[in-house]
């Protein structure tokens, strides 16, 4: 992949958005990769002590799809300087999660761009930010 | 909570940026290249269950959610070397009735240089 050219982004691009349902298997993948081992994530009797109908995504998981998005249009991993989130609903296994964002500024003389970010979830008819106030930090070539 | 306990340092841990690991974080979330930006996670599970059980902190554990999550990066990390972490208690808060830690995680290089920094927010529910 190569990192995304500075010359072009404005403020107020979008990002293609990210799409993703989210199943056990990911979940179980996710917590073997990450360390986050929580039953909560792959248990539904564990779930369902907690207070939910099934299992839950891992917030971190949310985030990484969310990262995935920002990597995605910045070309490289590496161009990712910051990023960060807060942690809203919890992502219900099954459901499906879109990932999005939008250029908020640029620094023409560090090549950066600063985007906000966030992901979204149709639940009941409604739309929910399992992640939002995300922010991320991209040096662009 | 404690707040006497804000301050904290925790025992250095040491970090393998295993590269085995990185490709199945890689995967599940379809990247194909580099270290993904949230890896640092696992570096952070090695430290945080510590923190988040210390009874100096005092808090209920099985009571704690992820509020915020946020990684500054030098420079990307490197597959295959090793770092050093160090988790501090950056904060202990009460507001609107939750408790709000704040765990402030530094990953090192072997010259001693930042490569990342992590910071984490958990929140304590207090309602019953």
């Amino acid at each position: 992949m190569t990192r995304r050219a500075f010359d072009g982004v404005e403020a107020g691009q979008e990002l293609p958005t990210l799409a993703r349902v989210v199943t056990r298997e990911d979940l179980f993948a996710y917590g073997e990769a990450g360390g986050d081992r929580n039953p909560l994530h792959r248990d539904d009797d564990a779930a369902r002590a907690a207070g939910f109908p099934v299992v839950i995504a891992h917030g971190m998981f949310t985030m990484g799809h969310m990262a995935a998005c920002v990597v995605a249009w910045a070309g490289e991993a590496a161009a990712v300087e910051r990023i960060g989130a807060q942690f809203r609903a919890a992502v219900l296994v099954g459901e499906e999660i879109v990932a999005g964002g939008r250029v908020r500024s640029v620094d023409a003389e560090a090549r950066t761009a600063t985007l906000e970010t966030w992901v979204t979830v149709q639940r009941d008819g409604g739309t929910e930010l399992p992640v939002r106030k995300g922010e991320a930090l991209v040096r662009l070539g | 909570m404690h707040p006497q306990a804000e301050g904290t340092i925790y025992p250095d841990v040491a970090f393998f940026v295993d590269p085995q690991r990185v490709a199945a974080f890689r995967e599940v979330f379809g990247l194909t290249e580099g270290v993904p930006p949230t890896f640092v996670t696992a570096a952070e599970f090695q430290v945080i269950p510590t923190v988040v059980a210390d009874p100096r902190v005092g808090i209920d554990f099985t009571r704690v959610v992820h509020g915020s999550q946020e990684y500054a990066y030098a420079r990307p990390l490197r597959e295959g070397e090793t770092l050093t972490i160090r988790a501090r208690l950056a904060s202990i808060r009460s507001k609107g009735g939750s408790d709000f830690l704040t765990i402030e995680t530094t990953l090192r290089d072997a010259e001693g240089a930042v490569v990342c920094t992590a910071r984490s927010v958990m929140i304590e529910r207090t309602d019953p």
